[in-house]
C-alpha cells in the first residue's frame, strides 16, 4: 500500500529510533549485483541513510561478481565505503586441515572410546598416506572451493565400511570417482546402436560443413551408410524418429532455433564433442566396428 | 536540567495557569477531589521558583508511565485536551455528553452524528425517523436543505437551556488544545508535569482549512511544550485514519490525524507507520525509573529537548550555531525514544572513554556534519545571493538555478547549510517568510510523482499525480492558490534532478515552466551530476534551465586537506603528511571528499589495529597516530583491483582455462572462443605435459565457475559444446598469470 518513498522514510526513521537506542542494524544483501540493476533506488537510499544521519546501522553485501563494485552508479559509488573482502579458496593445508576437523570425532562423545579411539587414528593414518595428497591435488585441481570438499567429504562418508564402521583409502578412492563422473558420458555409454548411429551420421555431416542439418538430412546420411555398408542396423524412418526424439530429450543434440515448421525439418545441432563421442564409441562394447570407422575415416577424407 | 526552563517559563505563561495546587499523593492512587472545580484564582503569575528548585536538587525528579491524576489515568501516549486559558469559558457549561439538536435531551438512546455540522440526532428526532445507523455519509436534514439551497429554521432550544457546547467543539473552534503525552514527572515540589506534543486545527496550520480537510481531522506538529498536569482536562483520542475507520461509536472525542507539520518550514509529512505500532517492546517495569534509569532517560530526554528546543523557540535571539545545525539536519522530527521502546543504553557505550583515534574515526564519519563546511564559500555565497536576490524583492521573481558536479563534491551540503542560514536571517527578521521543500529525485517512484510530493508538502493533503498537477498549474499560473500562503515563495529543491527525465521530457518542462511564468513566487534550485544536462534536454527545457548555473569542481588536494584537518581540528591523531598524501591520492583520481574522508578513517582503524597488536597504548605519544604507512595500506585496499588475486588462487585447471584462453584467442586474433575449441587445446596440453586429462564436463563447470565471478564471460552452461568464452579483464593481466602458472 505505501510507496517505496513512504517506506524509504519510514526505514530512515527507524534508522535514526534504532540509532538513538544504540541498537546496530545490519542489513546483508545477498547477491548483491542484483540490486545493481535499474536505477538502484535501494542502495542509493540505502547507503544515503547511511551517511546522512547517525544511524549506527551496516551494509554488507554479498556478491559472486569481482566487478560488482563497478556494476554501482556514480552517485552510489560515491556513498559506498570501497571496503571490500576476497573469499579467496583456501590453500591445500588449510584444506586438509578442515578435512580432519570435520572428520575426526570429538574425544567426548558418546560413542565407545575404544571406537572413537580406532577411528581417529585410521583418519589419521589416512591422511599421512602419499595418495591421499594425490587424491587431494586432483581434487583442488579442479575446485578448491569449500562447498566442493564438503560435497566431497559427504561421498566419503556414505562410503563408509557399514561393517567395521571405519573410513579406508578405498572409500575416498571411490568418492573422488564419483566427483569426477562425466554426466554426458555415462549418458552416451548407455544409447542404443541405432542412436549412435544418429550421432555419428550428425558429426559426419558437420564435418562436411554442412552448416545447417535437420532430421530429413541425417536420414539421408544414415541412409547413404546403410547403403555402403549393408549392416543388420537398418532401421525404418520411424523408429530412427523415435530414437531421434530420445536423443532430444537427453539433451545430447538440441533444435538451432526454438520455433516453427515440423520436427522433421527444424535445424538441430550436436551438443557434444568429437572426442566425447570417439571416447564412448571406443568404450562401448556392443558398438559395430563400422561405426568406429565411419567416424575414423571421415576425420581422414 | 537548565535547558527545560525557558519554555516551561514560556508555556506557562502563555497557560496564565499558575503552579498552586500541589497533588501531594503518591501518584498511583486515585485523587478523590471533585471534578473540574478548581479553577484557580490568581492569574498571571509566570513561574518564577521553578529553575531555582530544579538547581538545587537537579536529580530528583522522578519519570512515571503511568499517572492517576484528578480522577483520570494518564499515560505517556496518551491524547488529551488541555485547557487553553484560565476562565474565558467557565468550567461548568461543559456536557460530557451530546445533545440532540431537535428535543435537546440527551439521553440513552442512539444518536447519528451529521457529517457536516457535527451535531447529534436521535434516530427517532430526525424526519423521517431512522431505524439504524446509516453506512457511509450522513447529512442531517437541515444540512442537505441548505446544501441544496433551501433556506430552512432549525430547531431552537428551549427557553432557559442553552446548547452545551462539547469538549470536541471547543477545540475546533479553538478554545481546547489538544495534545499527546510524551513524558510524565513529578517535581521535586510535588508538581506533576508532562511534556506534551501538542495537535494544531487545520484552521491554524499556514494553508488554513483546506476543503478536503475532515471536519474531526487534527495535524500532529512537531512543536513540543512542558504543562503542568493542572491544565489537562480529560482524554480525547486521535487515530491514524485506519484506526479511525474502525472507530464508529466510540464516543464524541474521536479525532483524526493523519499528517505532521512542520510549524517552521510549514509543510506536511504524512505520518509514518510507526505509531500504528503498539507499544509492547517497552521495558515490563511499570515503576517509578531508579536512579541509574532515571540518569538515563534524563540525558536523553534533554538532548532530545535541546533540539527540539533550538528547533521550535527560535525566536530568542543568540543560539550556539553547531547547535542548529544538528538539529535541523532532522527537520525536528524527533519522535522520541518511547517508540521503541528502549530506554537504557548499555552500560560500556556511556561509560567508555574515547581514544584519540577513535574520536578521530568518529569526526570522519560521513554521517557527522562538520562545524564548518571549508572550501565552498564562494559557491555558497552565491547560492545564498541567488535565493535571497529571488525573495527579498516584493515582487518574487522566478528563478531557477541548475548546479552541477561530480558527486561527493558537496552539492547538497551547501545547499542545505545556505538554507539554514537563512532560516536563522528569517528569525532575526531580514528576510521576508517563505516556504522551502526538499526533494529527492532517486526516492520517488516515479518522475510524475514528483507533483504528488509537492503537493502533499504544500497543502498536507495526497492526492494522486494527475490531480496534483491540476492544482500545482493553477497555482503557479495565477489562479487559486494552494493555502493561506499564497504570496510566501516557495523554494523548492530538486536533488538528482537527471532522475526526473521522462520520454517527452514533461515533468521537467513543468516544473521548469512555473518559474518563468508572472507571480509563480516560485524558485527552483536543480542538483544533478552531469554538466551538460541541460544541453541534453530539449531546446525549450534547457533555455529555461540553463540560464544560471553553479559548478561544484571537484576537490583538489589543497581543499581536501583543510576538509580533513578542519574536521580533526583538536584531535592529534593523524600525521600531517599522511592528511596530504591521501588529499593527493584521492584528488588525483576523483576529487571525491567522501572518498577521502572514508580512506582516513579507514587508516585510522588500521593503526587503531596496529597499536592494539603491539599492545602498549599511549606510552609513545609519536606511535599512537596514523602514519603514511597506514593511509597506504587504506589506499591499497580501495584502489586494489581484486581479480588478479582471484586469477593466482584459482585451481589449476582454472589457471590452465585462462592461458588457454589467452592463447587461442590470440591465435584466432577473435574476441571470443567457443569451449569445443578450448577445451580440445587444453586436453593437448595436458597430454603433451603428462597431467591428469580433466573431463569435458569438468571443464565446463569450471568455465561456469569462472563465469559466475565475470573474470571470463561466457554463455549459459546448457550450450554445452557451443558455449562461447570471452575474457573479462586486459589479457596483459593474464600474461602475467602465464609467468605464474605451472606448466605450458
Amino acid at each position: 500500500m505505501a510507496s517505496s518513498d513512504d517506506n524509504t522514510e519510514f526505514m530512515i526513521d527507524m534508522l535514526r529510533e534504532c540509532g538513538l537506542a544504540h541498537k546496530t542494524i545490519i542489513f546483508v544483501l545477498e547477491e548483491f549485483d542484483l540490486f545493481a540493476q535499474g536505477k538502484q533506488r535501494l542502495l542509493y537510499s540505502l547507503l544515503d541513510a547511511m551517511q546522512s544521519l547517525t544511524s549506527q546501522a551496516i551494509v554488507i553485501g554479498v556478491s559472486c561478481r569481482l566487478d560488482a563494485d563497478q556494476l554501482l552508479e556514480k552517485r552510489v559509488r560515491s556513498r559506498f565505503s570501497h571496503r571490500k573482502l576476497i573469499f579467496l579458496p583456501s590453500s591445500v593445508d588449510s584444506l586438509q586441515r578442515l578435512m580432519e576437523h570435520l572428520l575426526m570425532l570429538p574425544e567426548d562423545s558418546h560413542l565407545p572410546t575404544k571406537y572413537v579411539m580406532e577411528y581417529n587414528a585410521r583418519v589419521t593414518s589416512i591422511f599421512s598416506d602419499k595418495k591421499f595428497k594425490g587424491i587431494l591435488n586432483s581434487l583442488t585441481d579442479s575446485d578448491a572451493t569449500t562447498s566442493h570438499i564438503l560435497r566431497f567429504l559427504f561421498r566419503v562418508v556414505s562410503y563408509m565400511d557399514m561393517d567395521s564402521g571405519l573410513l579406508s583409502m578405498q572409500s575416498f578412492m571411490n568418492a573422488l570417482s564419483s566427483m569426477r563422473r562425466q554426466p554426458k558420458m555415462d549418458s552416451l555409454q548407455d544409447l542404443s546402436i541405432l542412436e549412435l548411429y544418429i550421432l555419428v551420421c550428425m558429426h559426419r555431416l558437420e564435418d562436411k560443413e554442412h552448416s545447417s542439418y535437420n532430421f530429413t538430412t541425417i536420414m539421408k546420411e544414415y541412409k547413404s551408410v546403410q547403403d555402403a555398408y549393408r549392416t543388420s542396423d537398418n532401421y525404418s524412418h520411424t523408429v530412427c524418429f523415435r530414437a531421434f526424439e530420445h536423443l532430444l530429450d537427453r539433451e545430447l543434440i538440441s533444435f538451432a532455433d526454438k520455433k516453427g515448421k515440423a520436427l522433421e525439418y527444424r535445424p538441430v545441432k550436436l551438443l557434444i564433442s568429437s572426442h566425447e563421442l570417439a571416447q564412448s564409441l571406443k568404450l562401448n562394447t556392443t558398438c559395430p566396428a563400422v561405426l568406429q570407422k565411419l567416424l575414423d575415416r571421415e576425420r581422414y577424407m | 536540567m537548565s535547558p527545560a526552563t525557558p519554555s516551561t517559563v514560556r508555556r506557562s505563561l502563555r497557560l496564565l495557569e499558575t503552579p498552586t495546587k500541589v497533588p501531594s499523593e503518591t501518584p498511583v492512587k486515585p485523587r478523590p477531589t471533585p471534578k473540574r472545580k478548581r479553577a484557580a484564582p490568581s492569574p498571571k503569575t509566570p513561574i518564577q521558583p521553578e529553575p531555582k528548585r530544579q538547581r538545587r536538587q537537579p536529580k530528583k525528579r522522578a519519570y512515571y508511565r503511568k499517572v492517576v491524576y484528578d480522577g483520570g489515568e494518564f499515560a505517556a501516549g496518551d491524547d488529551v485536551y488541555v485547557k487553553r486559558r484560565e476562565g474565558a469559558e467557565s468550567d461548568a457549561d461543559e456536557s460530557e455528553e451530546e445533545m440532540c439538536r431537535v428535543c435537546f435531551r440527551s439521553g440513552v438512546t442512539v444518536m447519528v452524528e451529521c457529517d457536516v455540522c457535527l451535531g447529534g440526532f436521535h434516530l427517532r428526532c430526525v424526519r423521517p425517523p431512522l431505524r439504524c445507523v446509516p453506512e457511509g455519509e450522513w447529512a442531517c436534514p437541515y444540512c442537505t436543505a441548505e446544501r441544496a439551497g433551501k433556506a430552512i429554521e432549525r430547531p431552537k432550544p428551549p427557553e432557559g437551556k442553552r446548547i452545551m457546547r462539547t469538549a470536541k467543539e471547543k477545540l475546533l473552534s479553538s478554545d481546547l488544545w489538544a495534545a499527546r503525552i510524551e513524558s510524565l514527572w513529578r517535581e521535586p515540589d510535588g508538581i506533576f508535569w508532562a511534556k506534551v506534543r501538542w495537535y494544531i486545527i487545520p484552521e491554524e496550520t499556514a494553508a488554513g482549512r483546506q476543503p478536503h480537510n475532515l471536519r474531526r481531522e487534527l495535524y500532529r506538529t512537531n512543536d513540543l511544550g512542558v504543562i503542568e498536569m493542572e491544565t489537562i482536562l480529560r482524554h480525547c483520542y486521535v487515530m491514524s485514519p485506519n484506526e479511525f475507520k474502525d472507530a464508529n461509536d466510540d464516543g464524541d472525542d474521536v479525532f483524526y490525524c493523519e499528517y505532521e507539520y512542520d510549524i517552521n518550514w510549514h509543510n506536511f509529512k504524512r505520518l509514518a507507520d510507526i505509531d500504528d505500532e503498539p507499544e509492547t517492546k517497552e521495558d515490563p517495569s511499570d515503576e517509578p525509573y531508579n536512579a541509574g534509569n532515571e540518569y538515563d532517560s534524563d540525558t536523553d530526554e534533554d538532548s532530545e529537548y535541546d533540539e527540539e528546543e533550538e528547533q521550535t523557540k527560535c525566536s530568542s535571539a543568540g543560539k550556539n550555531q553547531a547547535h542548529e545545525l544538528a538539529a535541523n539536519l532532522w527537520k525536528g522530527r524527533i519522535y522520541g525514544l518511547q517508540k521503541i521502546g528502549i530506554r537504557k543504553i548499555p552500560e560500556h557505550v556511556r561509560c567508555h572513554q574515547k581514544t584519540e583515534l577513535e574520536k578521530a574515526k568518529a569526526t570522519l564519519l560521513l554521517a557527522t556534519l562538520p562545524k564548518s563546511l571549508p572550501c565552498r564559500d564562494k559557491e555558497m555565497e552565491e547560492i545564498s545571493a541567488f535565493v535571497k536576490d529571488a525573495i527579498c524583492n516584493d515582487q518574487c521573481l522566478g528563478r531557477c538555478l541548475y548546479i552541477h558536479g561530480v558527486p561527493g563534491t558537496g552539492k547538497t551540503m551547501s545547499v542545505l547549510a545556505v538554507m539554514r542560514r537563512l532560516r536563522s536571517e528569517l528569525e532575526s527578521g531580514n528576510l521576508r517568510p517563505y516556504c522551502f521543500i526538499e526533494i529527492n529525485g532517486l526516492k520517488l517512484a516515479s518522475p510524475e510523482n514528483i507533483y504528488k510530493a509537492i503537493y502533499e508538502q504544500l497543502s498536507g493533503h495526497r492526492v494522486g499525480w494527475k490531480k496534483a498537477l491540476h492544482f500545482l498549474t493553477e497555482h503557479f499560473l495565477g489562479g487559486t492558490k494552494v493555502g493561506k500562503q499564497a504570496n510566501k515563495p516557495i523554494i523548492l529543491l530538486i536533488d538528482e534532478l537527471d532522475l526526473l527525465l521522462t520520454r517527452n521530457q514533461s515533468v521537467l518542462y513543468n516544473i521548469l515552466d512555473w518559474p518563468t511564468r508572472p507571480n509563480s513566487n516560485l524558485v527552483v534550485i536543480g542538483i544533478a551530476n552531469t554538466m551538460d544536462l541541460p544541453e541534453k534536454l530539449l531546446p525549450r527545457i534547457s533555455s529555461r534551465m540553463g540560464i544560471q548555473r553553479l559548478c561544484f569542481g571537484p576537490y583538489n588536494y589543497r581543499q581536501l586537506q583543510e576538509i580533513i584537518t578542519s574536521r580533526l581540528k583538536g584531535i592529534p591523531a593523524f600525521e600531517e603528511q599522511a592528511i596530504e598524501f591521501a588529499s593527493r591520492k584521492v584528488a588525483a583520481m576523483s576529487g571525491d571528499a567522501r572518498r577521502a574522508l572514508e580512506i582516513c578513517r579507514r587508516a585510522a582503524e588500521f593503526a587503531d589495529y596496529r597499536i592494539k597488536q603491539s599492545g602498549h597504548t599511549s606510552m609513545n605519544r609519536g606511535k599512537n597516530v596514523v602514519s603514511m604507512g597506514d593511509i597506504e595500506a587504506a589506499i591499497q585496499e580501495v584502489f586494489l583491483a581484486p581479480h588478479i588475486q582471484v586469477m593466482k588462487n584459482c585451481p589449476k585447471f582454472g589457471k590452465i582455462i585462462l592461458v588457454a584462453m589467452v592463447h587461442e584467442l590470440y591465435k584466432s586474433g577473435l574476441g571470443e572462443v567457443t569451449i569445443d575449441k578450448l577445451a580440445a587445446t587444453v586436453i593437448s596440453w595436458c597430454h603433451a605435459n603428462r597431467e591428469l586429462l580433466p573431463g569435458y564436463d569438468t571443464l565446463l563447470k569450471i568455465c561456469c565457475k569462472l563465469g559466475e565471478s565475470k573474470i571470463i564471460l561466457c554463455e549459459e552452461g546448457t550450450k554445452h559444446k557451443l558455449q562461447k568464452l570471452q575474457l573479462n579483464y586486459p589479457s596483459n593481466d593474464r600474461n602475467y598469470l602465464i609467468n605464474i602458472s605451472p606448466d605450458s
